[in-house]
Parts: C-alpha cells; sequence; structure tokens
C-alpha cells in the first residue's frame, strides 16, 4: 500500500467520520433514549412545586360580627448547610425572636440540617428579620408560610364556635363540623430557580389556584348571645351550679339564637383549658329533665283524646303507692284539672295521664317529641339522650317517665321539644348554620326550616300551651319568671341529682325553666338549666332559681328583639305610659 | 509577474456580497432581537414576581388590619373598654324607646264598614 497524499486524506476523512458517527451516537442516546432519565434528573435539581396556600374561611354571626378570623403568621426555620456565619446569625435572630443564644446555638450547631427556630412568628417581626438578615448578608434563614386562627371575643360562645388544631383541622365546634368548608383547598405552580434560589418566572410550569374557605354564616345573634352570656355568669355567682346552660332558639325555624354553657374557656388560649371546661353540654350532657318533662305526658293524653283540659284528675292527697312504691307530690293535691297538673306540677296527675295513654303509646310520643335521636344540629358530638325501650321498663317506670326520671336527654332536646309545643305541634330540627357563602360572597347554602314532623295536633299544642300560660302566673310553679308586659307560656324542672353509688342525692338538684315568649305568637323558646345550684333547700327549685334567670333574659332579648307588650297587659298599663312607649319620635 | 497576479484576481460579485451582507445583517439582527427579547422576558418576570410579592405583602397587610379591626371592635373589647372607662353608655330609658313592630291589624278593618251618604246639598 502506497501512502500517498490521496491515502492519507482519506485515512483522515475516515477518521473524523467515526468521530462525529460516534459523537452523533451518543447524541442520539442522550436526547432520544434517555431523555426523560435525564430531563427528570435536572428537574429535580431546578424544579419544584411551590404550594399556593388557601386561607382558611371567617366565620361570622347572623349580623355578621366576625367570630373566626385568620392571621397571617410565619415559621422561621434553618437550613445547616446554608449558614456563613452562625455567630452573628445567633446574634441577630437571637435578639428578634427572644430566643435564648445558648439555646439558638446549640440548635443551628447540632447535627439537623433543617431547624425549626420559632413557630407563629408576626409578619411585621418576621419582616424585619428579614430585612436585617439580608442588609447583613447572612444567609441560611429561610421563612414557611403559616397563618393562625383568631377569635376576637374570646370565650363567648366557645363551645359552638370550636376550635382547629396544629394543622388548622377544626376538632370542636362548627370549626369541626364545617371544617369540609371552611378548609380550601391549597394550590400548586410548578416552578423553577436560578443558583441564587429566585424563581426564573420565564420558566414557571403547571399551575393551579388555590381556592380559599367558604364563609359560615352562624343563626347565633352575638347580641343575644351576650344577653345570655352575662346572665349566665350572673347565675354562676350566685348560685356557683357546678354547670350551666342556656340556650335561646326561634320555634318557627329552629334557628339557635344563643347557646351558652358553663364552664368554659378562652379559645385563644385553648391550650390552657380543661377538657370539663371545653364540653358542649347543651348537646353532649345527659340529664333527668325533671317536671318539664311533664309537657309529654300532658301532650300524649290530650291528643289521643283521653282527656281534655278541663277533665278532673284525682291526685291522691300527694301520696300514691303504686307497684308497692310511693309517689309523691309536693303539695296534698286533691283533684287537678289536666292544665292544673302542669300549673302545679303534680307527679301524681302526670303519671295518671301517662297511664291512660299506655306503655306503647307513650313511648311513642316521647320519640315524637325527639327524645333518644340526635337532633340534628350541625355541632358535633351530640348525643341522642337515653330513651329506653317501653319492653326494658319496670312496672313503675310508666309513673316516673312523665316526671322526666329515668330518662336521659340533652339541654337542646329539652328546648326542641318546648319550641316544638309553641310551633303548633311541629317538629323542627335546630339550625346552628345559617348560610355558607364563597370566599366571593356567593350563597352555597342557607337555611330552610326542616319540620320532621307534627307531633302533635295544633288544637293540643295549642291546650299545652294555655296551661304553660298558667305555670307562669300567681298560680303556678313559675311566677317568678313572669316578664312585665309579656305573656309567658313555661314549665319548670327539679330534678334531683342521680347518686352514682346508686339512687338518688337528696341534697343535690338538677333545676330548669323551660319557656317561650310572647305566648301567642312565640318570637324565641329558652331553656335555663343550672346543676347543683348552691342555694337554700327550700329555694332549690326551677321557678325560684331558673325562672328569674329565664325571666331577665327574656325581658332583654324581648327588648332587644323589639317584641310589642301583650295588648292586654299594655291596656292595663296607665294611660300615660302607654302613650309614652307608642309615642312617635320626632 | 504583475500580469500574471491580474491574471489570478477573481471579480467581486457586487451583487452576491450585497445579499450575503444584507442575509447576515438581518440574521443578526434577528439573534440580537431574540437576546433582547429573551432578556426583556425576563426582565417581565422579575417585575411580576416582585408585583406579585407587593401584591402578597398588601394581602397580608391587610388580613392583619382586618384581623385588629375584629379584635378591636369585638363584643368583649368594647365591653372591657366600657368597665376601663374609655366608653360610656347611657341606658335608654322607657320613654324614648319607639317601637317600630307594626301591631297585627284587627280583620275587621278589612271587612266592608257601613256608611251613611248624606244627599248633596245644592
Amino acid at each position: 500500500m502506497k501512502w500517498n497524499s490521496r491515502t492519507r486524506c482519506a485515512l483522515v476523512c475516515f477518521g473524523f467520520i467515526l468521530l462525529f458517527s460516534g459523537f452523533s451516537f451518543r447524541l442520539v442516546y442522550l436526547q432520544m433514549l434517555k431523555h426523560d432519565e435525564y430531563a427528570g434528573l435536572a428537574a429535580e435539581k431546578h424544579v419544584y412545586k411551590q404550594t399556593i396556600y388557601a386561607e382558611r374561611g371567617v366565620i361570622y354571626d347572623a349580623n355578621s360580627e366576625v367570630l373566626a378570623h385568620n392571621i397571617p403568621l410565619q415559621t422561621i426555620v434553618a437550613d445547616a448547610t446554608h449558614l456563613n456565619d452562625v455567630d452573628a446569625i445567633v446574634d441577630l435572630v437571637g435578639d428578634e425572636l427572644k430566643i435564648s443564644k445558648a439555646e439558638l446555638t446549640e440548635k443551628l450547631r447540632g447535627e439537623r440540617r433543617y431547624i425549626v427556630l420559632k413557630r407563629a412568628v408576626p409578619e411585621t417581626l418576621a419582616d424585619s428579620l428579614r430585612a436585617k438578615l439580608r442588609a447583613q448578608n447572612l444567609r441560611g434563614i429561610y421563612f414557611e408560610h403559616d397563618s393562625g386562627r383568631i377569635y376576637p371575643n374570646g370565650s363567648m360562645l366557645c363551645h359552638v364556635i370550636g376550635f382547629t388544631d396544629f394543622e388548622h383541622h377544626g376538632i370542636q365546634g362548627v370549626e369541626a363540623s364545617m371544617d369540609e368548608y371552611l378548609r380550601g383547598q391549597d394550590g400548586y405552580r410548578y416552578i423553577e430557580h436560578n443558583r441564587a434560589g429566585q424563581e426564573i418566572v420565564l420558566y414557571r410550569g403547571q399551575e393551579r389556584a388555590s381556592r380559599n374557605g367558604c364563609q359560615v354564616h352562624l343563626t347565633v345573634d352575638l347580641n343575644l348571645q351576650n344577653i345570655v352570656e352575662n346572665e349566665i355568669d350572673a347565675a354562676m355567682r350566685e348560685y356557683s351550679p357546678k354547670k350551666a346552660t342556656i340556650i335561646l332558639m326561634r320555634p318557627q325555624t329552629g334557628e339557635i339564637l344563643a347557646m351558652a354553657n358553663r364552664p368554659h374557656f378562652d379559645i385563644n388560649l385553648r391550650s390552657e383549658a380543661k377538657p370539663e371546661e371545653m364540653k358542649n353540654r347543651a348537646i353532649i350532657d345527659m340529664m333527668e329533665p325533671g317536671s318539664t318533662f311533664k309537657i309529654v305526658s300532658a301532650a300524649a293524653a290530650l291528643n289521643e283524646h283521653k282527656v281534655k283540659p278541663d277533665s278532673t284528675i284525682f291526685c291522691e292527697k300527694g301520696l300514691w303507692n303504686f307497684g308497692g312504691t310511693a309517689l309523691h307530690d309536693h303539695r296534698p293535691f286533691t283533684d287537678l284539672s289536666v292544665k292544673d297538673i302542669l300549673v302545679k306540677s303534680s307527679n301524681i296527675g302526670a303519671a295518671k295521664l301517662a297511664l291512660s295513654v299506655g306503655d306503647q303509646k307513650f313511648y311513642e310520643y316521647i320519640r315524637r317529641f325527639g327524645f333518644g335521636e340526635r337532633t340534628g344540629v350541625e355541632l358535633p358530638g351530640e348525643i341522642a339522650g337515653l330513651i329506653r325501650s317501653p319492653q326494658s321498663w319496670s312496672k313503675i317506670s310508666i309513673t316516673r317517665i312523665p316526671m322526666g326520671h329515668e330518662v336521659g336527654v340533652t339541654p337542646l332536646q329539652m328546648t326542641v321539644a318546648m319550641a316544638t309545643i309553641a310551633n303548633g305541634g311541629k317538629l323542627i330540627t335546630p339550625r346552628i348554620v345559617k348560610s355558607i357563602t364563597t370566599s366571593d360572597g356567593k350563597t352555597i347554602s342557607s337555611l330552610s326550616p326542616i319540620v320532621l314532623r307534627q307531633v302533635i295536633s295544633p288544637q293540643t299544642a295549642r291546650e299545652i300551651g294555655d296551661a304553660l300560660r298558667g305555670v307562669v302566673s300567681d298560680r303556678g310553679t313559675a311566677s317568678a319568671a313572669a316578664v312585665p308586659g309579656f305573656v309567658i307560656a313555661g314549665k319548670t324542672g327539679t330534678a334531683q341529682k342521680v347518686d352514682p353509688k346508686g339512687g338518688y342525692d337528696k341534697d343535690k338538684y338538677v333545676v330548669s325553666f323551660s319557656g317561650y315568649l310572647p305566648a301567642d305568637r312565640p318570637e324565641f323558646v329558652g331553656l335555663v338549666v343550672l346543676d347543683d345550684a348552691q342555694t337554700k333547700p327550700e329555694q332549690n327549685y326551677g321557678g325560684l332559681v331558673a325562672g328569674p334567670i329565664f325571666s331577665r333574659i327574656a325581658e332583654r332579648a324581648a327588648r332587644y328583639l323589639d317584641l310589642e307588650p301583650h295588648e292586654e297587659i299594655r291596656k292595663a298599663l296607665p294611660v300615660e305610659r302607654v302613650a309614652l312607649t307608642n309615642a312617635p319620635h320626632h | 509577474m504583475n500580469r500574471s497576479r491580474r491574471k489570478n484576481w477573481n471579480e467581486v460579485n457586487a451583487a452576491s456580497l450585497a445579499r450575503w451582507i444584507v442575509l447576515t445583517a438581518f440574521l443578526a439582527l434577528v439573534g440580537l432581537s431574540y437576546v433582547y427579547l429573551t432578556l426583556q422576558l425576563y426582565h417581565l418576570g422579575d417585575r411580576k414576581k416582585a408585583l406579585e410579592n407587593e401584591v402578597a405583602s398588601l394581602r397580608t397587610q391587610n388580613n392583619v388590619a382586618s384581623v385588629q379591626i375584629a379584635a378591636l371592635t369585638s363584643r368583649s373589647a368594647l365591653q372591657r373598654r366600657l368597665k376601663e372607662g374609655y366608653l360610656k353608655m347611657t341606658p335608654i330609658a322607657e320613654h324614648n324607646i319607639v317601637r317600630l313592630t307594626i301591631s297585627a291589624r284587627n280583620p275587621n278593618e278589612d271587612a266592608i264598614q257601613p256608611v251613611a251618604n248624606q244627599p248633596a246639598g245644592r
């Protein structure tokens, strides 16, 4: 072979062809066969998913007063591998965040890479720290988005509003029951950043906007709630009961206007609250209702046409032996009309009314009034109460249940039962949520009254209502519950507390009053329950303890709701006063 | 020597040269425009980011202000100020209350009322 110039040239060309073919194959291999793998590796280094945070919805009262709100906060964290001057950072961050320098040094010089320095830092403080870090060219400290929940009214309505946990999930009250609506949905965005960690906006990838949580409007009116809270506080000071509950409800719609329990807690300081203080006793406490339950036996007997309002029942002069056990009245009544059985609160009379109806029918009426099942209010943890079926009743149960023993009911169930009388016999589902709106104001759900069933006829409801007016009169057990200018219907309850050792504790009572106002056109139904009020034994009655509390609440609520005094009572007032009351404002 | 060099010279094709110059200039211009526009995009991206940060900051300030307003106008705050004597409230006297609720109408009001028609006097 001759190595002439042509051969050498051909060899060089061949070499180049081989070289560039190699490059080409390598290029094809990297760009086509290995594309996904290397693109993924590159993306891992530069692309990351940035969360766009959604705001939790705000909770309002019926008049759009804020009950729960969000406050933007920051969590200050450090990346130990990015810290450029630990000593300077300790000095600055320690001073700004009020963390001891020894603690901070220990944290930053530890083995962990991701270090949380402080949570729930206010936005202004975080901004100031950010600026100072930048001015001193200190690196390795980062700011993560966070938010806190603020309850401007502190302890007011605490059991209804509830609260959220560390991860902003509702765990009690409306915060829990409406969590699905309040929570919202975080969005995201795929972004690339440069070597300095700054986002390259040009290379933004897929994006989904966040959806803020819905706003929940409650039926509770904070003005009425304030009245109730003041009165329950006054009752706690006066009687020091172990527990107390007050509920106000609009009977026609089932809207809960106010709900307060004691003991209670400040929602903003919930970490300091005891478990006992966090219970919404209106829906999770079971109590024997006492004589307020007599409305059920009277309603059952009247609705079944076993008696008429004026039918007389012999009340055995205050002592009746039934089933080998004595049943007492607080007075030796002889003949009482059905109406007077409620007015005078005769146990024997109520027992005889239930007997006239029979076990099974009486049980049906108890259930129809909503006892033994959850009311369906939008609050978590509600209990159904305890109503045993007639098969498990003892021989004397039919005489004890009508006076509110041997049954367990919640205060809300008792309020709903009274609302049924006020509402012409219709059982309405109580509601605490008035409407739900999106963050831009569109209504997605609004309250509409739910009539569960017609428990008793309107005629029977009217007859019971008439009898309940008599309770709040000089003849009845709750004359102290009267409100000047208004006709009130109501029923007292005084139940001995169950002794954990068995039987009843003779010195401890649950006193209650449930009523509505005005009696002819009820605007609200109220229930006052005090558990173990500390007062003289001769005064520890529903009519004497809970009745006056109801009276004060009803008077203030009537004034707030601008209810017109009853016509007949107005006529009885002096002419000058009526004229002034109705004087047009000039 | 001079004759042979002159003989080997190629003549410059002015039209072709001009075409190439224009093409090169055009390509250069396109390239520079691409770089300029890309830089502009980066710049606008940075401005967009800055504006987004500003909006986020304003929203945060708005939220903080809303929380402060809610806290300061809350019932408990007002009651606290009332106790401290910053606010003074006077209960409305009964004779100053104007009742706006319209009383229920008497059903007889809608009934036909008897009238006595007087003969018109002339």
